[in-house]
């Protein structure tokens, strides 16, 4: 069915994480492979310019300057996600994204809202599997004040019972409206824990209400004090600024932090993780249709076949004729709905194939049909050359489109540095592009997909009418 | 404090010239044609184009409910053989048919090099004639689950109340709520209602992006057919008012199995653009429920943690809509929460709005402008909803400048009125049972 449960699946993907893993707990194990930034320099005339910095207590810093946005974007990301929770602290480094908001010893807890609020700007912030980014939007004029507050709040934010208790309770509210009370966020969340079992990646940001209300004081103050410092924070700031006075600002008030901070430990890869061989059935609350998902682990961001699976998720997810779509439900006509969904994370990435039926064919027969159209698609009739350079273009184009929306490229930089170890990688798909040829498209296919096992996850309602029943047998013969 | 591995990188992904902050400004082009109005945001900051072309029928006029004009639309793109949207992906483009209220739309997207190629493609999609009658029905059934699903959602449910509340069966904005009906099917009348709507008078193309006034010009020649003398009988949205006076009498309780939260809202009607008082509604529903500080937020969520979101909805636009103040909190919370929503809103009527609460609305909303100048798409689109909506160029942003013009004593006048408890209907989503142990 349709894209009510397929279309979810990216979602509460994305929103997720795990069990055994790194711990973000208490027991940070430093990481020596961060980003290395290159100490080359090339100056520019006309162009939006990039200028990188390393302040020497460990901070990175990207100042995009580009005098044709209207706002300034500053993103501050901090190297620590959901995937560094141990497992009795589920949903820990998204309550403390939370009480970032609180205030410091000497700002209130509405300033930095205010400040943006009066401006027309905006504020927030999100808690990923793999890190946790406040986000800022605001005119020219107000930025200098964003960055005096973002500095103030890395080092004297004022954490105390009242505002943890107050945020706990939010936290678990949200977490209720997200997970609780959604049928369908709930049997993909289950699916997430079900396939990932005890990788960090396993689990939803949101995390689990016992763990969010056992969270203490004092595991906040060490939570802040190992992981939101210099050492593990990269500011990126895009827009209309001047990048020489912008920088001298940031080294005055980042620069004079003291080096410390630590990274969590490294969270593994997808690729390579044991996943569950059987198939795992799971019912919910839902509508009359049932659901075939088969997936397959993707290697990390910036692996030697990079460029060749972002063509193929953009032949596969991104174009208008889907041949996996074509082929399973308007060629052969074996579901209702289709669809291929790729999603990214600084650990690997997953593909997922979805197949929704209406109720009445077996579970084998659902995956049968997934495993044939896979099949053909694995044959490539579908592909040319041009097909090829046609999803090579529609990235280039998706490149040039973030040229209009400062925040759009505040977050390629931050993914681009924390995910690939080099922000260029932001601005650089051309090269990489150009190298893929349709022949290493087939074989990151192959690689990890053709001769991959793949992992199994049928989706069911818990009712199904008997009419629905009875359709759905009769459906097949009128359809003919 | 200092530095190591300085770096300045001149990024060459795009010949770029880099206009000073933000020049972008629409012209409005000579016509075409009598019928057609073409529209240019010149931005050459990447070698893109956008263009929209939008046309005076949208799914909520009786004309398109009786010729299946919203179906007729959107299928336009699904030849049987899927050639139209393989050429779109040779040609890397974004491009997408759409049915709205008041308009239906088509937006394309490209490299500015395969700009020639993609009008092509658009000419040969508003001639095509080849529609796949099997995605229609695939639509009907996608519709239809889509709509069950929503039978368990809190959110939908509680709309869904409060659109059949205020608005009587058949008026478009509780029709979405309802269980969709059977798209039409037959290819003929699909034809006829396409070619209908592509040649109505009216109709907007918009070019936004690296085009020149001149190359816009020549690139709009003959990319529609001849515009109608006439229009069609029924294609002017004719909105019934609201059925009832919002209220108490009217509260509503609806059940949901599993439920381990209450979600409740206070909705009355709300106003429109036409009404003199919407600046002052602007302003007034800023600081009720419009920001993170907003009198609601503090009161539900800041000063006791009793909800993660409580905001308002529906604020309306062109037309009026279920205006609702929103939140939602633990079962056993329900009691405490409601008093303060209806609270929050018992004070905000009777003391209204400080003056500094004034200024600082008026400072975000002027701020806040900003954001929808950042692409030429945006200003493209900006300006053809006012079209559509009736409105002068200009005239969403000139709101902001009417509400700054209201005094204070004027706002909390409209505010007293406005916001009385004794407009507002309390809509309940509960649990049908106790919520399963654990949760």
């Amino acid at each position: 069915m349709i894209g009510i449960l397929a279309g979810l699946l990216p979602l509460s993907l994305a929103a997720v994480p795990s069990d055994n893993g790194p711990q973000l707990s208490l027991a940070a194990v430093p990481s020596d492979n961060g980003p290395q930034l290159s100490p080359a320099a090339v100056p520019s005339d006309n162009g939006p310019a990039l200028i990188r910095e390393t302040l020497t207590n460990g901070m990175q810093v990207s100042i995009l300057v580009d005098a044709s946005q209207p706002l300034v974007a500053t993103q501050l990301w901090y190297h620590v996600g959901t995937a560094n929770e141990s497992a009795d602290n589920r949903g820990f480094a998204h309550l403390f994204e939370h009480l970032m908001f609180g205030g410091t010893k000497t700002h209130p807890k509405e300033e930095y809202a205010q400040l943006h609020h009066d401006a027309g700007g905006y504020e927030n912030a999100y808690t990923s599997l793999d890190e946790t980014v406040y986000v800022s939007l605001i005119v020219p004029a107000q930025h200098a004040r964003v960055l005096e507050l973002e500095a103030d709040r890395m080092t004297s934010l004022a954490l105390n019972e009242e505002n943890l208790d107050n945020e706990k309770r939010i936290v678990i509210e949200e977490l209720r409206l997200r997970s609780d009370n959604d049928p369908e966020l709930r049997i993909f969340l289950a699916a997430q824990e079900a396939v990932l079992g005890d990788h960090p990646y396993a689990y939803s940001s949101q995390g689990f209400k016992e763990d969010v209300e056992r969270a203490s004081l004092a595991q906040a103050r060490i939570f802040y004090k190992t992981y939101y410092q210099p050492r593990n924070a990269h500011l990126v700031i895009v827009g209309p600024v001047d990048g020489q006075a912008v920088l001298a600002q940031v080294r005055e008030l980042f620069g004079k932090l003291p080096d410390r901070g630590e990274r969590p430990a490294e969270v593994p890869p997808l690729l390579g993780h044991a996943y569950p061989r059987e198939v795992i059935q799971l019912r919910e609350d839902l509508p009359p249709v049932e659901t075939a998902v088969l997936a397959f682990p993707l290697p990390v961001p910036g692996s030697a076949d990079h460029w060749a699976l972002e063509i193929l998720a953009q032949l596969l997810g991104g174009s208008r004729v889907n041949p996996f779509e074509e082929d399973l439900v308007k060629t052969r006509r074996k579901a209702v709905y289709a669809t291929s969904e790729w999603l990214n994370f600084r650990r690997g990435g997953v593909v997922v194939f979805a197949a929704a039926q209406l109720p009445y064919r077996r579970r084998a027969t659902a995956f049968r049909f997934l495993d044939e159209t896979l099949h053909t698609l694995g044959e490539f009739d579908w592909l040319s050359e041009e097909k090829v350079e046609s999803a090579k273009r529609a990235l280039r184009r998706r490149e040039l489109e973030r040229r209009y929306d400062a925040n759009s490229q505040a977050s390629a930089i931050g993914t681009a540095a924390w995910w690939q170890g080099d922000e260029m990688q932001a601005f650089e798909s051309s090269a990489g592009l150009d190298a893929v040829s349709r022949g290493e498209v087939i074989r990151a296919w192959q690689r990890y997909i053709g001769e991959a096992e793949g992992i199994r996850v049928y989706l069911e309602p818990q009712k199904v009418p008997l009419y629905v029943r009875l359709f759905g047998w009769i459906y097949p013969l009128v359809t003919r | 404090m200092g530095c190591c591995g300085f770096a300045l990188f001149s990024l060459t992904l795009v010949s770029m010239i880099v206009p000073a902050a933000c020049a972008m400004e629409l012209v409005t082009l000579e016509r075409p044609d009598e019928g057609t109005t073409l529209f240019l945001v010149e931005d050459h900051r990447a070698a893109l184009v956008s263009l929209i072309l939008d046309f005076p029928a949208g799914s909520w006029s009786s004309w398109s409910d009786d010729h299946g004009g919203r179906e007729a639309w959107r299928i336009q793109l699904f030849d049987k053989e899927s050639r139209l949207r393989a050429r779109a992906d040779e040609l890397s483009a974004e491009l997408w048919l759409s049915a709205g209220a008041r308009s239906s739309q088509l937006s394309l997207s490209c490299l500015k090099q395969d700009l020639p190629q993609a009008l092509t493609l658009v000419r040969d999609l508003l001639e095509g004639r080849n529609f796949d009658r099997h995605q229609l029905r695939r639509w009907t059934r996608e519709e239809r689950l889509w709509w069950q699903a929503g039978q368990k959602r809190p959110a939908t449910l509680r709309a869904a109340a409060a659109a059949r509340r205020l608005y009587k069966a058949g008026d478009p904005r509780r029709r979405r709520w309802e269980r969709p009906r059977k798209l039409e099917r037959r290819v003929a009348r699909l034809l006829q209602a396409r070619d209908t709507i592509v040649r109505l008078r009216g109709r907007i193309i918009g070019f936004a992006g690296d085009l020149s006034p001149q190359e816009a010009r020549e690139l709009a020649k003959g990319l529609l057919p001849p515009a109608a003398e006439t229009l069609p009988d029924g294609l002017a949205i004719d909105l019934p008012g609201s059925q009832v006076d919002s209220g108490p009498a009217l509260d509503t309780e609806i059940t949901l199995p599993g439920l381990n939260q209450v979600y409740l809202a206070l909705t009355r009607e709300s106003l429109c653009y036409e009404d003199e008082d919407w600046p002052a509604f602007l302003v007034a529903d800023h600081v009720l429920a419009g920001h993170f500080y907003s009198r609601l937020y503090r009161a539900l969520r800041h000063e006791g943690g009793d909800t993660y979101t409580a905001a308002s909805s529906g604020r309306g636009s062109v037309e009026t809509a279920p205006y609702s103040l929103e939140t939602f909190t633990r079962v056993e919370n329900a009691e405490v929460i409601e008093e303060k929503l209806r609270e929050t809103l018992a004070v905000f009527s009777r003391k209204g709005i400080t003056e500094a609460e004034r200024r600082a609305a008026i400072s975000h909303l002027e701020g806040a402008r900003a954001f929808s100048r950042q692409s030429p798409g945006q200003i493209l689109r900006r300006r053809i909803v006012e079209v559509r909506s009736g409105l002068e160029a200009g005239a969403l942003d000139a709101q902001v400048e009417q509400a700054a013009a209201l005094s204070l004593g004027e706002i909390n006048a409209f505010i007293r009125a406005f916001y009385d408890r004794a407009h507002f209907m309390m809509i309940r989503v509960i649990p049908l049972a106790p919520s399963p142990a654990g949760r």
